[in-house]
């Protein structure tokens, strides 16, 4: 049974529709010692029935340190999203550095559906000033968002 | 913005399943975004609009 209401599910079903490239949601996990992880894929297992441009990929935490290590994911729950650039066929999965720790739950599934979205090819909604800013930025920083579940 | 420039890795923090963290960066209130760039940390309370936002965050890589 789904977690989201029919409505729910037709208007994202819509609003994915309009995505031009593939998501790939790295989904690391552990079967021990993680509270909140069968919940996490429960929430994710949402997004691969609405839209076949979207799919999850399950990475064990325990067993795969190295792809782990790779996308800088050092606790669990953990999502990282990565698309695939080329349209169609199998590109490279690339990373967009946006990673989500801990259930996304209530709100915050709202902030992982637009972080889906913006993978997925729709703009950013950042102002022309901004991106150039960013563009210009030539050292590594790291943005750490607090949130609640509610 | 992570999204935007390569420099920059994002991440979405459930404050709650992670009171280590919550307690490392005094996470007494959300949104709270920190920012760490190479030496320096800044933290941006609640939400701010884009602007200030992200000049602020900048200002991690800036601050003396």
């Amino acid at each position: 049974m789904s977690l989201l209401a029919p409505a729910d599910q037709d208007k994202l079903r819509e609003t994915f529709n309009q995505m031009s490239r593939r998501v790939r949601l790295l989904f690391f996990t552990q079967s021990i010692g993680c509270e909140t992880c069968t919940e996490t894929r429960t929430i994710l297992d949402e997004l691969p029935a609405l839209s076949d441009k979207i799919a999850v990929e399950e990475v064990n935490f325990v067993l795969e340190k190295e792809k782990a290590a790779q996308y800088g994911v050092d606790r669990v729950p953990a999502i990282a999203i990565a698309y695939e650039d080329a349209a169609g066929g199998n590109g490279a999965a690339r990373d967009s550095r946006i990673r989500f720790l801990g259930a996304p739950a209530g709100y915050e599934f709202i902030s992982l559906v637009q972080a889906v979205l913006l993978a997925g090819g729709r703009p950013s909604g950042l102002s022309e000033a901004t991106r150039r800013k960013l563009e210009a930025l030539d050292r590594p920083l790291t943005m750490q968002v607090f949130t609640s579940p509610t | 913005m992570a999204f935007v420039s390569p420099n920059i890795t994002a991440i979405a923090v459930e404050a709650t399943e992670f009171p280590d963290l919550a307690r490392r960066y005094q996470v007494s209130g959300v949104p709270k975004t920190v920012v760490a760039g190479g030496d320096h940390e800044v933290e941006i309370l609640g939400a701010l609009p884009q602007d200030a936002y992200v000049d602020q965050a900048l200002s991690a890589l800036t601050k003396s």
